[in-house]
């Protein structure tokens, strides 16, 4: 048997595993350690232990923990109720107002929470009760928080992009800013997508009765001044070059702590709930980094990875061509796999290719995220679906996809719009530190 | 009056409980890593004096965290699953497949286990050394594997208490989940 065919072989094994519900970090933990054993048996044991090892001492890595516990406290302090009220009095009196709210919100609260999932909860407890109260349509207002829930992974700090950076080699920092102006303009789109759904269908989101004054509002605004201060803090710090992706986590972690502390909203019960939700983050992402780079090594010892490239230049498709044929394949995939298990399973496969083609890694890092973050969304499997229904029990599953095709079909302009002008993304990475 | 729970449930509970410890390590070193990060801040740019070697004392913690972490993420389902099946198929399907996945998770999480401990073995010989400090890697390569034989041991848990419900609508260690 050829290495290919056992690499091939050993696909197929990994998508049978997940078919039957094995934990995707540990099938890619079997396959890789089989098709390495199979390939190169003397160093399978060693490059098993060290993969293990090696993935639990990366230095940057302990960004991941920091940030979650960032959003998780941030959530305890009350600090997404201040960024929804603030954004509800600027914008709520307009028709779809509170949907608009919800994902300025979430935007705001993403730069606080590098999960989705986090974004989407913590977020969905507030703005839902508001958005019922006003009548709004269930698929619309279910739609809002799926869809704003998912600028997580998009807005820094991005657990996604870290992942994505560690497999890559590229530079945390530069993806994190590379992430900032495509998430503003997600967020953009999605509010335009509301207000153009409004404009259609008037009742899926009524106006707000009060229309509030300067004054009122400019005091809503100021409450959301220590969100301001952490995202400064942290994000601006790693943009101006002051100190290190992990070092800004470390910071905003700690503000965010002094901050639910002056707000005496920091219980030892809530801190000890955010710290496990921490430590069940940290369990997931671990795992299946570890897993990632034990299957790693396997797929390039195959020679996949090669013939893949020789097939796709036969193709002659050219850099766009080869870019929309990976797109709508991620998009695809999206539907029924999660978002991490998609980025780990195919980046040892397509990162060799894309870069031998010219693509930026960092652009493409921003392309892919968005794809995750329709995945996050897409039926039957779409993980923030799931999350919204726990807040919205009573709301069919069908309302709440229905409510989402709006946002989804916004994704894939943003898409769109990045891979005809890729400086959207890169222009903070090429900007940092002056 | 609450029913005697059967062995395997009761093993189920050892665990979780034994887990929980576990994942109160990791808590702790969780918020070391968030005091050390501080401090080292601290000390670069208010101080204007760095902390040698504060990267390896991270990155060792680092893997205490993950090492703690790991059989908890197992108990509270954080482990990612491609979960198309059960939609498709149901419990009827599941309670076979369910019980080979976990199987074959055993294996590997003890084959990962093993080179952990033989990586470990070869200690300083083999240059297993942080870059600055120079502290041995040996203890923290044991730790990872008591943390990944605890994942293991919560496998063989839920493996048992799998095949006493088998016959069951609903896997007990998914009601946890």
């Amino acid at each position: 048997m050829s290495n290919i065919e056992i690499g091939l072989l050993g696909l197929a094994i990994l998508l049978v595993l997940l078919a039957l519900r094995m934990p995707v970090a540990t099938a890619m933990m079997l396959v890789g350690f089989g098709g390495h054993w199979a390939i190169s048996p003397r160093g399978a044991i060693p490059s098993l232990g060290g993969s293990a090892f090696e993935t639990s001492t990366i230095e940057a890595l302990a960004i991941l923990p920091l940030f979650v516990l960032m959003g998780n406290l941030a959530g305890v302090s009350r600090m997404s109720r201040d960024l929804y009220d603030a954004a509800y009095a600027w914008v709520g009196h307009y028709r779809g107002g509170l949907a608009s709210s919800t994902i300025i919100g979430c935007a705001g609260f993403s730069a606080l929470s590098g999960s989705s999932l986090a974004s989407a909860l913590t977020m969905g407890r507030v703005a839902l009760p508001e958005m019922q109260r006003y009548k709004y349509s269930d698929s619309m207002a279910t739609g809002a928080i799926a869809a704003g829930g998912t600028l997580g992974i998009l807005i820094p700090p991005s657990a996604g992009f870290v992942v994505y950076a560690i497999l890559t080699e590229e530079s945390i920092g530069r993806l994190f800013m590379a992430g900032v102006l495509p998430g503003i303009m997600l967020a953009s789109l999605f509010v335009g997508a509301i207000y153009l759904m409004t404009l259609w269908k008037p009742e899926l989101g009524p106006p707000a009765e009060i229309r509030m004054g300067y004054r009122d509002r400019f005091r809503a605004l100021g409450q959301a001044l220590p969100i301001t201060v952490i995202i400064v803090a942290t994000v601006g710090g790693i943009y101006s070059g002051i100190y290190s992706a992990t070092e800004a986590a470390g910071i905003g972690c700690l503000l965010a702590f002094a901050f639910a502390l002056y707000r005496r909203s920091l219980t030892l019960s809530n801190f000890a709930d955010a710290v496990m939700n921490t430590l069940r983050s940290t369990a997931t992402t671990f795992l299946i980094l570890i897993g990632a780079f034990v299957f790693t090594p396997f797929i390039a010892l195959s020679g996949i990875p090669d013939a893949l490239l020789d097939l796709l230049t036969g193709l002659e498709l050219g850099k766009f061509g080869l870019l929309a044929i990976v797109l709508v394949f991620l998009v695809l995939l999206g539907t029924f796999m999660e978002g991490f298990a998609i980025l780990v399973l195919t980046l040892p496969l397509l990162e060799p290719v894309l870069r031998s083609f010219g693509i930026d890694m960092v652009w493409y890092g921003v392309l892919m995220v968005i794809v995750l973050e329709m995945g996050l969304i897409s039926p039957p499997v779409g993980v923030n679906v799931f999350v919204v229904k726990s807040i919205a029990e009573d709301v069919p599953m069908n309302d709440i996809f229905k409510g989402i095709f709006p946002f989804w079909i916004a994704m894939g302009v943003a898409l769109f719009i990045l891979v005809l002008f890729p400086d959207i993304a890169l222009l903070l990475p090429n900007t940092m530190f002056n | 009056m609450s029913q005697p729970q059967q062995l395997p449930d009761r093993a189920l509970t050892i665990v979780d409980r034994a887990v929980g410890w576990l994942a109160r390590l990791g808590s702790i070193t969780m918020v070391a890593l968030v005091v050390m990060t501080g401090v080292g801040v601290f000390f670069r740019y208010i101080l204007v004096d760095p902390i040698n070697g504060l990267g390896d004392v991270l990155g060792l913690t680092l893997s205490i965290t993950v090492a703690c972490s790991l059989a908890y993420g197992g108990r509270v389902g954080a482990h990612v699953a491609v979960d198309v099946l059960g939609m498709v198929g149901g419990r009827k399907v599941t309670r076979w497949t369910d019980a080979l996945v976990r199987v074959l998770g055993i294996f590997i999480i003890g084959v990962a286990v093993y080179a952990l401990i033989k990586n470990g073995l070869c200690g300083i010989l083999c240059g297993f050394l942080t870059s600055s400090l120079a502290i041995p890697h040996e203890p923290f390569y044991y730790f990872l594997a008591f943390g990944l034989s605890a994942y293991g041991v919560v496998l063989i848990a839920e493996f048992i208490a799998g095949l006493v419900h088998f016959s069951a609508d609903v896997d007990p260690s998914e009601k946890s989940n």
